[in-house]
């Protein structure tokens, strides 16, 4: 019932109360694009196609790669510091 | 939730860059107003084979275990700090000062929370106050997470120019994330790009999953409008 007049709610609504209802909407878990605003709506139908589209363009990003070898030996070094200890962090040592 | 900051991120700060106002070493964003919700995607950060031991050995003062853990998280902190910064020798020095900071604070790791995600937070903050020496202009703490009107996302109300042309590239895309303010753009990439959950990067945050939410939206909409005008520009050339 209460689901059913926030169908018809969001079938009156203009674009501006939609966009306004969107992000809450994709947290929703809802299928957006079936949404009745968006299958009389061709502009935000094109916005929640775009959105979707970069969240899921944004999930092939990862990984960039790793830090020079660099990173580790500085990080050993000042771990020798923060030790006052001269020898390296090594395989068998304790920090 | 009994999270030990990382050392060094300081107390009482009200420095900021343009970046905005922290304080206690974190960002802070407005009252949530929404509840928590359930989970909604897929989670991308599972437990990983041998860290919890790893852990465990490294807090006891373990070398190796802790060469395990820079190992196992090197990339996803380098990748952070990467995209936040967007240069190759500030990212690494970065990473270097998170996982210094790991060394020294890894005893206070309660497992309260994932590691991966305690890890984060660590880094992030190493990257918030890194942002913050860089001594740019201060603005109020919402101006972070709240760009002014010409950096933020637009409603699209009566637009005619639709869709990309999802033939978006990584280049494009990468590009554009880098050109999001960086309140935005934390968010985007620990959500979006990482594939951590609302609740977690609240957590990281010390901000409401309601404003976590909030932020991925505008971070979304702002990369269409850049995706967008890239795409106009192409089309001219």
């Amino acid at each position: 019932m209460s689901s059913c007049r926030n169908e018809q709610d969001r079938e009156t609504m203009n674009c501006a109360e939609f966009q306004e209802k969107l992000p809450e909407l994709f947290e929703s878990g809802v299928d957006v694009s079936k949404d009745p605003h968006v299958k009389s709506c061709e502009n935000c139908a094109a916005l929640v196609r775009d959105l979707e589209y970069i969240a899921s363009q944004a999930k092939l990003l990862l990984p960039i790669h790793d830090p020079s070898p660099k990173v580790w030996e500085n990080i050993q070094s000042a771990i020798r510091g923060d030790e006052g200890n001269k020898e390296p962090v090594g395989a068998s040592k304790r920090l | 939730m009994n999270l030990a900051m990382p050392s060094g991120t300081g107390s009482g700060l009200t420095e900021a860059s343009k970046y905005g106002t922290f304080k206690n070493g974190r960002v802070r964003m407005n009252a949530d107003p929404h509840p928590a919700k359930p989970v909604q995607h897929m989670r991308r950060n599972p437990p990983i084979e041998g860290e919890a031991e790893a852990i465990s050995r490294a807090q006891a003062g373990d070398a190796r275990a802790f060469e395990t853990l820079y190992a196992l998280h090197k990339r996803r902190v380098y990748s952070l700090c990467l995209r936040m910064l967007g240069n190759v020798a500030e990212a690494e020095d970065l990473t270097q000062e998170a996982f210094l900071q790991l060394y020294r604070k890894i005893g206070t790791f309660r497992g309260d929370s994932a590691f991966s995600t305690w890890l984060h937070r660590l880094a992030v903050n190493v990257v918030l106050m890194h942002l913050r020496k860089k001594g740019l202009p201060q603005v109020s703490l919402e101006e972070t997470l709240e760009p002014s009107q010409d950096d933020g996302p637009r409603k699209d109300i009566g637009e005619r120019d639709l869709m990309l042309s999802g033939s978006l590239d990584r280049v494009a895309l990468e590009r554009a994330v880098e050109n999001l303010p960086p309140g935005y753009r934390l968010v985007f990439v620990l959500h979006d790009v990482e594939g951590y959950e609302h609740n977690e990067i609240a957590e990281m945050l010390d901000c409401s999953i309601g404003n976590s939410k909030s932020q991925l939206h505008k971070a979304r909409m702002k990369l269409r409008d850049l995706l967008r005008s890239g795409e106009r520009k192409e089309s001219l050339v």
